[in-house]
């Protein structure tokens, strides 16, 4: 699905079915009416997510609506097709807004550049880094981080940041289904099945 | 052999006589009764009617007023929306039908749900397209809901720009659109909703603080246009996008 159209479905949600692509065009632009900015970013929080869920991005900078060419978000960010991109203003503006929504964290924390993206809740992640240990046949051994975030078979946590797998592995332990075991080469973790508690 | 009736025949058969007489005076009461019902019930929904009839313009113009009439029919069990003719009583009284209520919430639902982004105008022809009706009947549901003074309103643009001409725009804020917003409006509809200053100081000759007020405030203040900082060939030049005049694909 190329991303002009997840722009195009992300704009079209009731009740109007096909906005012409030129309607594309002041969503690149900061609004000065207050509701029709809020519209607009609501849109591009919708479009960011789904796109980042769809292509396991875990990380969105603003330097990305700087970079010329080649980027994983231009396909999102820039759109050819209308000669539009997104400033790195107005992205900035964005993630301002899906950080106070509780759609992302800035990662690492005390910067404003650069956030982690909530396209899963960390709840959310918890059950599935268990669902992917049980899985694989590793409960009850001791995993690195490195492993997990660069797995021999790709997984959804194939590049994930430490921080998600820690708060993850945090909401794991408070259920007693995993461990966070200091090792020589920084932490690991251990999972225990559902049972063990 | 003293009972009252006596015995025999002749009693069972006299018996009979006053059963038969006990059953048609019952009935005669009764007929007695329901017509008097339906007298009384006529004599009401008579004074209802001269009631809603005088208060005509209350009920469809106060809101509160018409949530008390409602409530008064609603308490004594007379169902404003029954009546002898198709589209009921309310509408004989008031001239709204409950079906066009109905199409007159479907209308509200699209124009407020989509204010957010086109600031309360939407093309007709888009409008009619989403509630899938006659325009006819939308139109006639839009004069209705004229009654509510929320601004519900079909604008007619000036003929003579091309396929810009003759549009109609239905508004739903209680804003008056003024001759100036009424010209930016015809030319973005020609130009596919896009418009700039240039366009409007060529095409009207007005002065660039003219052109500029009446966008601003559309921008700003209405929220009926969105603004593109990125035309023209070096993507520099701003221009403004209006979503009631655009071209909606299908």
């Amino acid at each position: 699905m190329g991303v002009a159209s997840h722009l195009d479905s992300a704009l079209t949600r009731h009740p109007i079915p096909h906005p012409p692509s030129s309607s594309l065009k002041p969503c690149h632009s900061q609004q000065p009416n207050a509701a029709t900015q809020a519209a607009f970013t609501e849109q591009w929080m919708h479009l960011l997510l789904a796109y980042a869920r769809h292509r396991g991005i875990f990380i969105l900078r603003i330097e990305d609506a700087e970079v010329t060419g080649g980027g994983e978000w231009d396909e999102v960010l820039r759109n050819p097709r209308i000669n539009r991109k997104l400033k790195s203003t107005q992205l900035a503006d964005i993630i301002g807004t899906m950080v106070r929504m509780n759609l992302a964290v800035y990662e690492p924390p005390k910067q404003m550049r650069a956030v982690l993206l909530y396209w899963r809740l960390p709840e959310e992640w918890a059950e599935v880094l268990h669902e992917w240990a049980t899985k694989t046949g590793q409960l009850n051994t001791i995993l690195t981080f490195y492993e997990i975030s660069n797995p021999p078979v790709p997984s959804a946590f194939s590049g994930a940041p430490e921080s998600l797998l820690r708060s993850a592995i945090a909401i794991l332990a408070k259920g007693g289904r995993a461990q966070l075991i200091s090792i020589s080469d920084g932490d690991g973790v251990r999972f225990f099945s559902r049972t063990t508690k | 052999m003293h009972r009252r009736g006596g015995a025999g025949l002749a009693a069972l058969h006299r018996q009979q006589e006053s059963l038969k007489s006990y059953d048609a005076l019952s009935n005669q009461l009764s007929t007695e009764q329901v017509e008097t019902l339906h007298a009384q019930l006529d004599h009401f929904r008579g004074a209802l009617t001269r009631f809603a009839t005088h208060h005509r313009a209350d009920i469809r113009g106060d809101p509160r007023f018409r949530r008390a009439f409602q409530q008064m029919c609603a308490s004594i069990g007379v169902d404003p929306l029954a009546g002898p003719r198709r589209g009921g009583w309310w509408e004989e009284a008031l001239g709204l039908g409950d079906w066009q209520s109905e199409l007159g919430v479907q209308i509200v639902d699209v124009c407020v749900s989509t204010r957010e982004r086109n600031g309360g105008l939407i093309e007709l022809a888009e409008l009619v397209r989403i509630l899938s009706r006659l325009q006819e009947d939308v139109v006639r549901s839009i004069q209705a809901l004229k009654a509510l003074g929320a601004g519900y309103e079909v604008l007619e643009l000036e003929f003579g720009y091309g396929h810009g001409g003759g549009r109609k725009m239905v508004r739903s804020v209680p804003k008056e659109l003024d001759a100036d917003q009424m010209v930016v409006l015809a030319v973005a509809a020609e130009q596919r909703g896009r418009v700039d200053e240039e366009l409007l100081i060529q095409r009207h000759a007005w002065t660039a603080e003219r052109a500029g007020a009446v966008l601003q405030n559309m921008l700003l203040r209405d929220g009926t246009c969105w603004l593109d900082e990125q035309d023209g060939p070096d993507g520099t030049r701003r221009a403004y996008w209006i979503p009631a005049a655009m071209q909606w694909d299908d």
